[in-house]
């Protein structure tokens, strides 16, 4: 496909959410369910005041926070997935804080280290490295034996083992974990937000929830679900067809 | 410079004993086929002298130098370039280099392609070069000709010759054909058994010009097995 016919689609399906969101809006007739007209006007009144700010600080909670969820995750999941032992020790870990609940982990995050920016990006971050570890361990279980067996009788090193022999096998997996990994990590730095921060979309929020002005609560969702998309089709796209460009 | 020696009382998968006693030597720059039937041992073997299966009863003491690998399936790393392919493997010597064993082996257009882009007998020439390119002391061959059709299986056995020839390296080729173990090897270990031994080990009646003659390989093949 060429890019314009990969950017067709998605438009095309969007504007079709688009026109139902708009109909529903006008039969309901009621603030509580603003048709786009009015979200735009929210939008433009809150970029008048501190919508770029709040952005911003949530940006940089979700960069950070998915980050660190990557890094670390990938390491444990890496290190599961390809020694069995460490699987069998610690592979029940994984199923305890897969399933401890977000909110469970921010609160006590902020219990025990304060309402500290540190704190914020560490819950986030506990709450995404067991999916990124569960992801990545499934690709370390699935690394080639031959290709193992191949690095070692030609005498390849550590480095040029990670960098072109295990890390490539792993490439889908860590395209799986980060597309999962920033939806997660986006909407769970908003209830952190929420939760102890003076600012970011999920302070914002608060506020406007306060108000009941759900025009706009909508416009800060809708322009960070723009955000995540322009991610996605500019980082991960990208990023992921590079990577497979050797496939037949 | 000493050669291969290998003196293995028993490999085990569990409680089943894949081989049993097995000894030979393999002198340096000597050609020797492993023979014998699908599944009987041979790959273990190989990988046992290799060292990718670490678990063995007994003494393989290694040639000086260092060893390649020719394995049954390519294995090359899908995602480099067969150029890079090889460069990758340490001490192969430099682009200049890889690009001039690549050429030996008629790949110099598909240098810079990905092993998925080209067919499989690209492939297993390509990793002939890869083991080629370390100059080896002794080459490790599992299958080299197996699954390809005639004319690419004639033109590979020929750039193996050519290829160990060239460097003087010792060759361990596994095979379960008599034709290609009279048409490439000094000397003719047969396996068999079960756990699997040497069951005979004997030199080739063809030296090594009159083995390239595929006429001479066939008039030899029944006669000798016949009574080996």
């Amino acid at each position: 496909m060429t890019w314009q016919a990969r950017a067709l689609w998605p438009l095309l399906s969007l504007a079709g959410l688009f026109a139902v969101w708009a109909v529903a809006a006008w039969l309901a007739a009621s603030d509580l369910l603003p048709g786009p007209g009015a979200v735009w006007q929210s939008f433009e009144r809150e970029l008048a005041g501190d919508y770029l700010t709040h952005m911003g600080a949530t940006l940089l909670r979700v960069a950070a926070a998915f980050v660190l969820a990557m890094g670390i995750g990938s390491a444990i999941g890496i290190a599961l997935g390809m020694s069995e032992a460490a699987d069998r020790i610690f592979g029940g870990w994984l199923v305890f804080f897969l399933n401890l609940p977000a909110l469970v982990t921010i609160i006590l995050c902020y219990v025990w280290f304060g309402l500290l920016e540190s704190a914020a990006i560490a819950a986030v971050a506990i709450n995404k490295i067991p999916n990124v570890a569960t992801t990545l361990r499934e690709g370390g279980r699935a690394l080639s034996r031959d290709l193992a067996e191949m690095a070692h009788v030609f005498g390849m090193g550590w480095r040029v083992r990670m960098v072109h022999v295990v890390l490539p096998q792993l490439a889908p997996f860590f395209a799986v974990a980060a597309r999962n990994g920033l939806a997660l990590v986006w909407k769970i730095v908003l209830v952190v937000e929420l939760l102890g921060r003076p600012n970011g979309i999920g302070f914002a929020i608060h506020q406007l929830f306060q108000d009941f002005d759900v025009a706009g609560i909508l416009a800060y969702a809708l322009g960070f679900i723009l955000v995540v998309q322009a991610v996605e089709i500019f980082v991960l796209g990208p990023w992921e067809r590079a990577a497979n460009r050797w496939r037949r | 410079m000493s050669g291969l020696a290998v003196a293995l009382e028993a490999k085990r998968f569990g409680a089943r004993a894949v081989l049993g006693s097995i000894r030979f030597e393999i002198p340096p720059g000597e050609r020797v086929a492993l023979l014998g039937p699908s599944g009987i041992g041979k790959s273990t073997l190989l990988a046992l002298i290799a060292g990718t299966e670490p678990d063995v009863q007994g003494r393989i003491e290694r040639p000086a130098g260092r060893i390649a690998m020719v394995f049954q399936t390519p294995r090359l790393l899908p995602w480099r370039t067969l150029l890079e392919n090889i460069l990758l493997v340490p001490g192969s010597g430099g682009e200049a280099h890889a690009r001039a064993l690549l050429a030996q082996v008629g790949l110099s257009e598909a240098a810079d392609q990905h092993p998925e882009k080209v067919s499989l007998g690209m492939q297993r020439r390509a990793a002939l070069a890869r083991a080629m390119a370390i100059e080896p002391a002794l080459v490790l061959m599992d299958e080299p000709l197996v699954s390809l059709d005639p004319a690419s299986a004639a033109e590979m056995r020929r750039l193996l010759v050519a290829m160990l020839d060239r460097t003087g390296a010792a060759a361990l080729i596994a095979t379960h054909d008599r034709g290609e173990a009279l048409a490439l090897a000094d000397r003719v270990l047969m396996m068999g058994g079960q756990p699997a031994t040497i069951t005979s080990d004997q030199r080739s009646p063809l030296d090594r010009s009159r083995r390239a003659d595929p006429a001479a390989v066939r008039a030899q093949q029944d006669a000798w097995f016949g009574h080996g």
